[in-house]
């Protein structure tokens, strides 16, 4: 009787033993391939153009998913491409085109705001990468370099600008510097005077960059600093503005025909804006070329009228939109990256896997029109499976 | 008695489970899904040399300040606990053709070997005062002929097993990889313009004899309407295995090769206008079933046999299949790079090769025959005529197509250095993940 209860209490515990063991075993079979997806998903989504080609460049929804840079190759993504994905933050409405804007707008002065019927969406891309229903993904594109800049002195401007690579201060990087000082013109609209250079961070990564023809306090100003040093390269801005009430804000309208609109804000007492928007191209050698737009000059109001102007962006590449404003003696600039990297906007894209059981990452490096970003690609599983066989 | 037994079975199991939790110890978690380093390490290289600036330091004098320069680029790049160890290479060739690799110089953020879990890509640069041109011999050149590569791309038609795909995508991926290697590519826009082919009249002016026909729609095959869909029907049989037929003769009258990029040729007729009432019994409209019977059709009309109706099954299901040394070769020659291994499902039969003529040189196997399947080569009848079947299951990877295209043509690829010669590093970037588990 002794030798048979420890008989089925051996067999009992040894079933239990083996159980834990494949249980374990096939949690590791299941994240394995967790992990092999990711890495499938990691090169689908780099390493592929999507289909058409230059699909960021116009209003359709691709026929097949993929971020590559069709014009470069590699581990290049498409800025255009990028910009047309929908962000997971909160929309934007806006009543005079009754439309909702996925919002990719960041603080000081920079905004990027695409509409929703144009943006792809987490459920199309899934399912063009043939992942919907099974596995979720998150990807986040982010500058390698981090560039903050802050001011010292405001009359004559002083700047502090630092540059950080991953965890650490990035010493002896070149810096290509643009300002572009709003400032009263003959017209109604504000003239932007543009002063740029280059420097040097130093052994603490930093550079003081010195303006002693502008006074910082008056009207409004941004700047914009590119950083690079042996192939890594980042962008860094700041804006100054005196306007707190009814701004200028750009929406893109359409990305086919590359039309902007600059609506008014709607917001404090009304009153008229007078605007005067410029775009800049990003060259090879990290200059920015100003290339002349139709009608970028006029008024925007918050009362009947005039409730936004339409830009068109004269030109296939990246680059940033500039608009300077005035309301009465208050002035205000804002910008728009024309292709997310031009002002080094991250972006986000994807699922939320907090509710994930087990997450595989994929980390790759990528440029996105020569600035240096980071690629994380989160992918989970959706569902509890056992999967045996082959795939069908 | 039984108690001992009962007591030494215990013992048994008991050591059978203790032996077998010693053993089944399963991966740490990193191992699991660890960081690809392979593949950071060679974005991380592609990236800081986009604009040639890796290139650069690694041809710059070793004491020169760009490498520190590097390797701040590196550490500020990398994620922090990532140990790297980046090593340079000067790539010499001695007189009688050996290569020899010397080191240049190596920097790392590590004091020791960053061990066994490591991972490594490899990356050639040239110097900047070196040129590369690379130019591809035109397929029949060196024998006078000018052969037309025909991709159809009939606007008039549906393709199958080509999923996720459209065959106006594959023609265009196809003329883009293949256009180098010919005299002339021509996209065959309708199926019009595929009934003038078949009828002996160019599209262009190209000559027509000894052309290379890409079929994209998969398994399905164009039909043009009018004289192909009464003469290539067969109406005792209710099929249209007959316009196989036809096909099969005008590729062994005028020395075609006909190719099929995936599952089992002429599976079906397409043709949107003619069966727009009529679907492939899958939802897919403009397409009429026509089996097994096309494949067999098609065979007999390029061995010049008399047309019969045979519904016979043929094709076999080898499963995993793998490149021959030679596709491997040619898969680099060309720098075409498809996966090794395969799933085929569709793989002819050797029987066809003495019951059809057929013959398939060593260089002309794409996989590797399979217990007497062949499930991707170039067959050549022995008088004038070759059919091309890649028997892989769906979805297509036209990168096989055109790769079995070349490895039968072998066209050579003429490379030229001029500059300043023997001026190649190879850089290698080693990763290793610190911390954790």
């Amino acid at each position: 009787m002794i030798s048979l209860v420890a008989l089925v209490t051996v067999l009992t515990v040894s079933i239990g033993g083996y159980s834990q063991i494949m249980g374990a075993a096939i949690k590791y079979q299941q994240n394995h391939q967790i992990a092999m997806k990711a890495n499938e998903l990691a090169n689908a989504l780099i390493l592929s153009t999507g289909y058409p080609l230059g699909w960021g460049q116009s209003n359709n929804t691709p026929s097949a998913f993929g971020l590559q840079d069709p014009e470069v190759g590699g581990y290049s993504l498409s800025p255009f491409s990028i910009q047309r994905l929908l962000s997971p933050q909160a929309q934007v409405y806006y009543n005079e085109t009754d439309l909702w804007y996925s919002n990719n707008s960041l603080d000081w002065g920079g905004s990027l705001l695409v509409p929703v019927t144009n943006a792809v969406n987490y459920t199309t891309a899934a399912k063009l990468l043939g992942t919907n229903g099974s596995y979720g993904f998150q990807l986040t594109i982010t500058p390698t370099l981090n560039i903050s800049i802050s001011e010292v002195d405001l009359n004559p401007l002083k700047l502090n600008v630092e540059v950080k690579g991953l965890g650490r201060a990035l010493r002896g990087a070149t810096l290509n510097y643009f300002l572009y000082h709003a400032i009263p013109s003959n017209y109604s609209f504000p003239s932007i005077e543009v002063f740029s250079g280059t420097n040097q961070t130093d052994s603490t990564g930093s550079a003081v960059l010195l303006f002693s023809s502008v006074d910082g306090s008056q009207y409004a100003y941004s700047i914009i600093v590119y950083a690079s040093l042996s192939g890594l390269t980042g962008v860094g801005y700041y804006s100054r503005e005196t306007v707190t009430n009814n701004q200028i804000i750009p929406f893109v309208e359409n990305f086919e025909n590359r039309t902007v609109l600059l609506a008014h804000s709607w917001d404090g007492s009304p009153a008229t804006l007078h605007f005067n928007a410029t775009f800049f191209i990003l060259t090879q050698n990290f200059d920015l070329s100003r290339i002349q737009l139709a009608n970028s000059s006029g008024l925007v109001n918050s009362g009947t009228g005039y409730p936004y102007a339409r830009v068109q962006i004269p030109t296939q590449d990246a680059g940033i939109l500039i608009v300077a404003y005035r309301k009465e003696n208050d002035y205000g600039i804002v910008m728009m990256p024309w292709g997310v990297s031009t002002l080094g906007f991250p972006v986000t894209f994807g699922g939320d896997s907090s509710s994930a059981d087990w997450v595989a990452i994929e980390l790759r490096q990528v440029t996105v029109s020569k600035i240096s970003y980071q690629v994380k690609l989160a992918v989970w599983s959706t569902k509890d499976f056992q999967q045996w066989g082959n795939n069908p | 008695m039984r108690t001992v037994e009962i007591l030494m079975v215990v013992v048994v199991l008991f050591v059978a489970f203790v032996a077998t939790s010693y053993f089944a110890v399963l991966p740490s978690s990193r191992l699991l899904s660890g960081l690809n380093l392979r593949e950071l390490a060679l974005s991380t290289m592609e990236t800081l040399d986009v604009d040639r600036d890796l290139s650069r330091t690694v041809f710059s004098n070793p004491s020169d300040p760009s490498w520190t320069s590097l390797q701040m680029a590196l550490t500020s790049s990398l994620p922090l606990n990532i140990a790297y160890n980046l090593t340079v290479y000067d790539i010499l060739t001695s007189s009688d053709g050996v290569v020899t690799y010397r080191l240049v110089r190596s920097i790392s953020n590590s004091q020791g070997d960053l061990g066994v879990n490591s991972d490594a890509s490899s990356y050639v640069v040239s110097s900047s005062d070196i040129e590369y041109t690379v130019t591809p011999e035109k397929i029949g050149e060196s024998s006078g002929e000018n052969i037309t590569l025909y991709i159809l791309n009939c606007n008039d038609a549906n393709g199958w097993w080509i999923a996720g795909y459209t065959a106006q995508s594959l023609a265009s991926d196809l003329s883009s990889l293949l256009f180098p290697y010919f005299q002339t590519t021509i996209l065959v826009n309708t199926t019009y313009q595929l009934g003038l082919l078949l009828n002996g009249t160019t599209l262009q002016g190209e000559t027509l004899q000894d052309a290379v026909i890409i079929n994209t729609f998969g398994e399905a095959v164009p039909i043009p309407a009018g004289y192909y869909t009464t003469q290539g029907y067969d109406s005792s049989r209710g099929s249209y295995a007959e316009y196989a037929h036809i096909l099969g003769q005008r590729i062994n009258q005028y020395n075609w090769t006909w190719v099929s990029i995936v599952g089992y040729p002429f599976y079906y007729v397409t043709n949107t206008a003619t069966f727009s009432d009529t679907q492939n019994s899958w939802g897919i409209y403009g397409m009429e079933h026509v089996g097994a019977a096309g494949l067999n059709a098609f065979l007999r009309g390029l061995d010049s046999q008399s047309y019969s109706y045979n519904s016979q099954w043929i094709t076999g299901s080898p499963g995993i299949v793998q490149f021959t040394w030679n596709a491997s070769y040619y898969s680099n020659y060309y720098g075409i790079y498809p996966a090794q291994y395969q799933t085929s499902t569709r793989a002819l039969p050797t029987s066809i090769l003495s019951t059809y003529d057929l013959n398939v040189s060593p260089d002309s196997y794409i996989f590797q025959v399979v217990n007497n399947w062949i499930p991707g080569a170039t067959f050549t009848h022995q008088d004038g005529g070759a059919f091309t079947a890649i028997g892989l299951t769906r979805t297509p990877d036209i990168r096989i197509t055109a790769l079995g295209l070349l490895q039968h043509y072998h066209p050579s690829i003429y490379k030229s250095e001029l500059g300043a010669s023997g001026t190649s590093r190879l850089i290698v970037l080693q990763l290793a993940q610190q911390g954790g588990i």
